[in-house]
């Protein structure tokens, strides 16, 4: 294997404590060590001088790959088609791709290398179709990612709950997890999927309401699954969409989410991870009177020390969204009035896939803009805030630079709020916002921020010795460099990195993909009592013929079907 | 009745699969497969009215072509309406036109019969072939030895259905017996040693050569680079593995890469385009479908087990059977599991986006200002309609009867925005019934590396997609391509005469384990293991779920998996050109 040298460069390692030095960095075997192991007769030597060196970014919560985001990818022609996005292919560099909200997987894996991010996290994806999901991410190259398993609506699950048996939803959860080859919880709307099933989905769930056909109510959900995480001792904290996503006036219920769990803290001290906070932080009573509860979210986020959020910012112009939830994607296709999507699956969770653009003149869209913003500016600790856009739902996730710039640029944000909705954007408090994100603050809300929270920061987010070589170069000096004045050179560094190293190769050269290669899965394999596993395993094979179209043999999937995985240890 | 003799009749021929054709067709070349897809079923009526006898042979005239086949009445034909098996003669007579879609009409295609003394049409005359087709398909022994093996779980690779709970007794290297399993998956196991390809082979001075494996591939790449627009089509009948080489393959050699979708459900995926649909999983029907549809779709000839496991005959966790669900099927004619149903909506053929419109204006609250709509009685359609309304949960099984005939993709948007609108009332959702068991893997496996579900032309080193332009039939229609590489399938036996004739002037590729007609005509053939008895993989069932396929028994000695010929045979080329493997 190669080993590189990366020389002067001005590194930002926050969690090594180096806050803006210049130093060398060594590569050998894919591993980051002592710049003197380096035998620079035969490494290769990168001259980093004046360039930001930082560990390779990465993505806590995007929509990239299973049956939903094949279903929009064909729902969605209209997507690839335009020569600005496909990528020819060059015979043994890198293979062609095209799209841009719904990109296929080889634009997926090359366009976030170019901006030198190397970890993605699928964001949902259902049990049984995790197959797919990991057939794509296979296929995805250069970059590491994991699975978070959709279980809100599991029937074993609503089964164990209502039977007030914690030990089995324990022993369930650490069972589907292995058997999916997946890595984290997620929930969606926890209880919609069952209203959605039985056809009466026609209210919005609210986390005090009662689940139709149970006795349970979404809190019940929440409490059960964020216990599982903490028994099962799983690094990542419960991944949660909440109820009310995209409804006015749905603060509330968020605020009731996080008080609910608030104190089922993991064994590393966190308790939730609110995916794309953005969409539900509305406050009002209809979408004409929407206004921004960024505050009232950050007061509470800033007091608790285990919640930590992505954005899901609102990047203005098409895109297509998808998620979980389906009652609220077929509310939103009679807003949107163009194409719609549903996936319902059998026994545990119902999907929605439809285009929507967000649009400059629109009043609510600017004021979601402003929220995704204004969270992020007011939580003061970078290391809870992750940047995402919920590729693709709020806007693809090649804009990342363009977030990045505003955070930490006033100007920027200044710049862009003069095109906008002038009544929305009277009513945000973005306008009065000061604060501009550091360079080392751009560093953890991207990198040491989302390695911390999935739990993988003995390898990833950071430069020390022993970390992957995941490497990000971008060609900005930050002793000379004002990113709040030249904040459009700031976007074109970061969209396109003069180096990514990818496990110790160099993948991205000033900004072109240059090499093809393929990342590990990530996934955990959580302790379990073998006793009372065999007891559940009994019981869901006897329900199992009845509730399913496959049999439970077929359901699990097999470390061979995988191209490269990693177990992530549990604590 | 009229009892007056016509001396030719008008009718809509249907041409579909039935269970003795899906039983033979790996064995094309066998006499009971020729002369089941040589045989028209009539209606009793229209016999009578040409004075016919089974047995007796007619004229059958189409905008392809016309052909000599034998006549035979059957109950399950309506009037004015012909019918006849997938295959060579039909593929004579369907219209190569594809309005733009990629997909020839193959079903309700106006025809002309006339009753005649000529000889039966040949398959050398269909073909124009002086000498008879050759057939080197051989008999591969397999060995009964040591213990007796069961092996639960195992994957059907045979259609869409995809069952995954056969039992396999497998005794040695011989399939002893296999559970569970409708006739279709059962030929397929039991006789998965039959009519095999036996060793690679070139054609040479029109002669096969045997030759060793390096050298075919050798042969087929160098046909491949050579080739400026090859065609690589198949794939549905393999695993997803060798779809992802396949398409690394198309993009290095510039080629088209295109499956059995621009032939089954192409218009399906042109009309999600459109307006996208509702879409469900199987077991999602087997708990929850009150009302279940079943459209243009032969579901018990085609998917045996599907309505037993998923549909309207499943025990789930709130509806148990069939007493739980109401069955409606609508075709063109008394399909056989139209018995079954509470309803049967007899549709004119061609006629069905007519039927969609007066439903939807229905759900949507408004009159029907006419006596009937494609042949069916106002009042028939209001029942219809008012039953749709009233579902909890529906289900509509849309199949190739509604992607071949009529309006094609416009079917299909209207069929979509319909369960957009019912979905306000109640809720439905739509699953399009596939063929091939991997056609659906084939389709996402293209859509998650191209973004396009089939029909993908990497002719300017990144994907495009125009179904119409793109598409197999019409690259050979307009005569275009000038190399096909055929894996999986057998696309000179299926695809309309034109087009066949056309793909016979190019130099053939064919990778399969069975001996078929493209192979006959092929330049190279190379064998194969077939995907789900002797090699594993991946498939996706018709509503997309993904299965593991199990390798039961070992391939004949010498053979190997189509993904590893096609990775050979995709080094091969990268070596040709020059590309670093």
């Amino acid at each position: 294997m190669t080993e590189l040298l990366i020389r002067n460069g001005y590194v930002i390692d926050p969690l090594n404590n180096v806050h803006g030095e210049v130093m060398d960095i060594g590569v050998k075997d894919g591993k980051i060590v002592p710049p003197d192991q380096i035998d620079t007769r035969y490494a290769k030597i990168i001259d980093a001088t004046g360039c930001l060196v930082v560990p390779g970014g990465v993505d806590i919560h995007s929509h990239i790959a299973g049956p939903k985001v094949s279903a929009g990818r064909l729902l969605m022609p209209n997507d690839h088609y335009k020569i600005g996005r496909v990528i020819r292919a060059i015979p043994g560099v890198r293979r062609s791709g095209t799209g841009k909200a719904v990109p296929s997987v080889t634009n997926i894996g090359y366009k976030y290398a170019r901006m030198g991010w190397t970890t993605v996290m699928e964001a949902a994806s259902p049990p049984l179709y995790t197959r797919h999901t990991h057939h794509e991410l296979d296929d995805t190259p250069i970059v590491d990612k994991g699975v978070n398993l959709l279980l809100d609506s599991n029937w074993f699950i609503l089964e164990y709950i209502e039977n007030k048996d914690q030990a089995r939803v324990n022993a369930f959860v650490s069972w589907i997890l292995r058997a999916t080859k997946s890595y984290a919880v997620k929930l969606v709307d926890p209880g919609s999927a069952e209203a959605w099933s039985r056809g009466v989905a026609t209210q919005p769930l609210s986390i005090d309401d009662v689940i139709p056909g149970t006795s349970l109510t979404p809190k019940d959900i929440l409490i059960a699954l964020a216990t599982a995480v903490r028994d099962l001792g799983l690094p990542h904290p419960i991944h949660v969409h909440a109820n009310m996503l995209g409804l006015p006036g749905n603060y509330i219920t968020t605020i009731k989410t996080i008080e609910t769990v608030a104190d089922i803290a993991n064994k590393r001290g966190l308790s939730i991870h609110l995916a794309h906070l953005q969409f539900n932080a509305y406050k009002g009573d209809s979408y004409a009177t929407m206004l921004s509860a960024a505050e009232e979210l950050a007061k509470l986020i800033n007091k608790l020390s285990g919640v930590t959020f992505d954005m899901g910012q609102v990047i203005f112009g098409g895109t297509v969204t998808m998620t979980a939830d389906a009652p609220w994607e077929y509310y939103l296709y009679h807003l949107a009035k163009w194409k719609w999507v549903a996936k319902d699956v059998e026994a545990e969770t119902a999907a929605g896939i439809v285009p929507y653009k967000f649009r400059r003149y629109v009043y609510t869209n600017v004021i979601q803009w402003g929220i995704g913003l204004e969270l992020a500016l007011l939580v003061k600790d970078a290391s809870k805030v992750v940047v995402s856009t919920d590729h693709p739902n709020a806007g693809p996730f090649t804009r990342y630079p363009q977030i990045i710039a505003w955070l930490m640029s006033k100007k920027a944000r200044e710049k862009e709020m003069t095109k906008l909705n002038k009544k929305a954007v009277k009513r945000l408090s973005l306008p009065a916002i000061d604060r501009e994100y550091t360079f080392e603050e751009f560093v953890i809300s991207t990198r040491v921020a989302p390695a911390k929270i999935i739990g993988i920061e003995k390898i990833k987010g950071h430069l020390g010795v022993g970390a992957d070589a995941d490497i990000a170069i971008y060609d900005i000096d930050p002793r000379t460099f004002d990113p709040s004045r030249e904040y459009e050179r700031l976007i074109r560094a970061i969209k396109y990195a003069k180096y990514t190293i990818k496990d110790g190769e160099i993948v991205v050269k000033d900004g072109k993909v240059v090499k093809t290669t393929y990342g590990r899965t990530f996934y955990v394999e959580p302790p379990s009592d073998p006793k009372l596993e065999s007891e559940v395993l009994g019981d869901v094979r006897e329900k199992f013929k009845e509730w399913y179209s496959v049999t439970l043999n077929n359901y699990v999937i097999l470390n061979e079907e995988l191209r490269k995985i990693e177990p992530i240890k549990t604590y | 009745m009229s009892k007056q003799t016509f001396s030719f009749l008008n009718l809509s021929l249907v041409t579909g699969r039935t269970i003795i054709q899906g039983t033979l067709v790996e064995d094309k070349l066998t006499k009971n497969y020729l002369e089941h897809v040589s045989t028209l079923k009539l209606n009793p009526t229209d016999m009578r009215k040409l004075g016919l006898k089974n047995g007796d042979k007619v004229e059958l005239k189409g905008p392809g072509g016309s052909v000599v086949v034998k006549v035979r009445a059957a109950a399950d034909v309506s009037e004015g309406v012909a019918f006849i098996p997938m295959g060579p003669w039909a593929e004579v007579v369907v219209d190569p036109e594809t309005d733009g879609t990629g997909m020839p009409g193959f079903k309700s295609i106006p025809v002309t019969i006339v009753k005649t003394d000529k000889p039966l049409t040949s398959l050398e005359q269909i073909y124009r072939e002086k000498e008879p087709i050759l057939n080197l398909g051989q008999t591969f022994e397999r060995e009964a030895k040591g213990e007796i093996r069961r092996i639960t779980d195992v994957v059907c690779p045979f259609c869409g259905s995809l069952c995954d709970n056969l039992i396999v007794e497998v005794q040695g290297n011989k399939i002893l017996k296999v559970m569970n399993a409708c006739p279709l998956g059962l030929t397929k196991f039991m006789k998965s040693h039959e009519n095999r390809i036996p060793y690679p082979m070139i054609k040479e001075n029109g002669k096969f050569v045997k030759v060793p494996l390096e050298k075919a591939i050798d042969k087929a790449a160098e046909i491949l680079v050579k080739a400026k627009y090859p065609v690589l089509y198949g794939w549905a009948s393999s695993s997803i593995e060798t779809a992802r080489l396949g398409l690394e393959l198309a993009e290095i050699v510039g080629g088209v890469f295109d499956h059995c979708s621009t032939f089954c459900h192409g218009p399906t995926a042109l009309g999600f385009h459109e307006v996208g649909m509702p879409k469900s999983s199987l077991g999602q029907i087997k708990n929850w479908a009150d009302v279940i549809v079943y459209w243009g779709s032969n579901v018990s000839e085609a998917h045996p087990m599907h309505p037993s496991r998923y549909s309207y005959f499943s025990i789930g966790r709130h509806r148990k059977g069939r007493k739980d669900r109401k069955l409606i099927v609508v075709d063109v004619r008394p399909v056989p599991h139209a018995r079954h149903a509470d309803m049967f909506i007899k549709v004119k053929p061609g006629k069905d986006y007519e039927l969609l419109v007066a439903l939807r204006l229905l759900v949507q609250g408004k009159d029907l200002e006419v006596p009937e709509v494609a042949g069916v009685p106002k009042e028939k359609v209001i029942e219809l309609a008012e039953i749709l309304m009233a579902a909890r949960f529906g289900v509509m099984f849309v199949g190739v009867g509604l992607t071949m005939s009529g309006a094609k993709e416009k079917n299909f948007e209207e069929l979509f925005l319909l369960l957009h609108d019912l979905n306000k009332i109640s809720k439905w959702v739509i699953i399009p019934m596939r063929g091939h068991y991997n056609v659906t893997g084939v389709d996402l496996v293209t859509i998650w590396t191209t973004g396009y579900p089939y029909a993908v032309d990497f002719s300017r080193k990144y994907p495009r997609y125009q179904p119409g332009i793109t598409s197999t039939a019409d690259i050979f229609l307009r005569g275009e391509a000038d190399a096909l590489l055929s894996i999986a399938s057998d696309p000179i036996a299926h695809f309309p005469r034109k087009v066949a004739e056309a793909m016979k002037k190019v130099p053939i590729i064919t990778i399969d384990p069975k001996w078929n007609l493209t192979a006959a005509f092929s330049k190279v053939v190379i064998p194969a293991a077939i995907a789900g008895i002797e090699c594993s993989g991946a498939a996706y069932r018709m509503d997309e779920v993904p299965l593991r396929l199990k390798k039961v028994v070992d391939p004949p000695p010498g053979i190997l998996c189509d993904e590893e010929i096609l990775r050979l045979l995709l080094n091969k080329v990268k070596e040709k050109l020059g590309v670093k493997p």
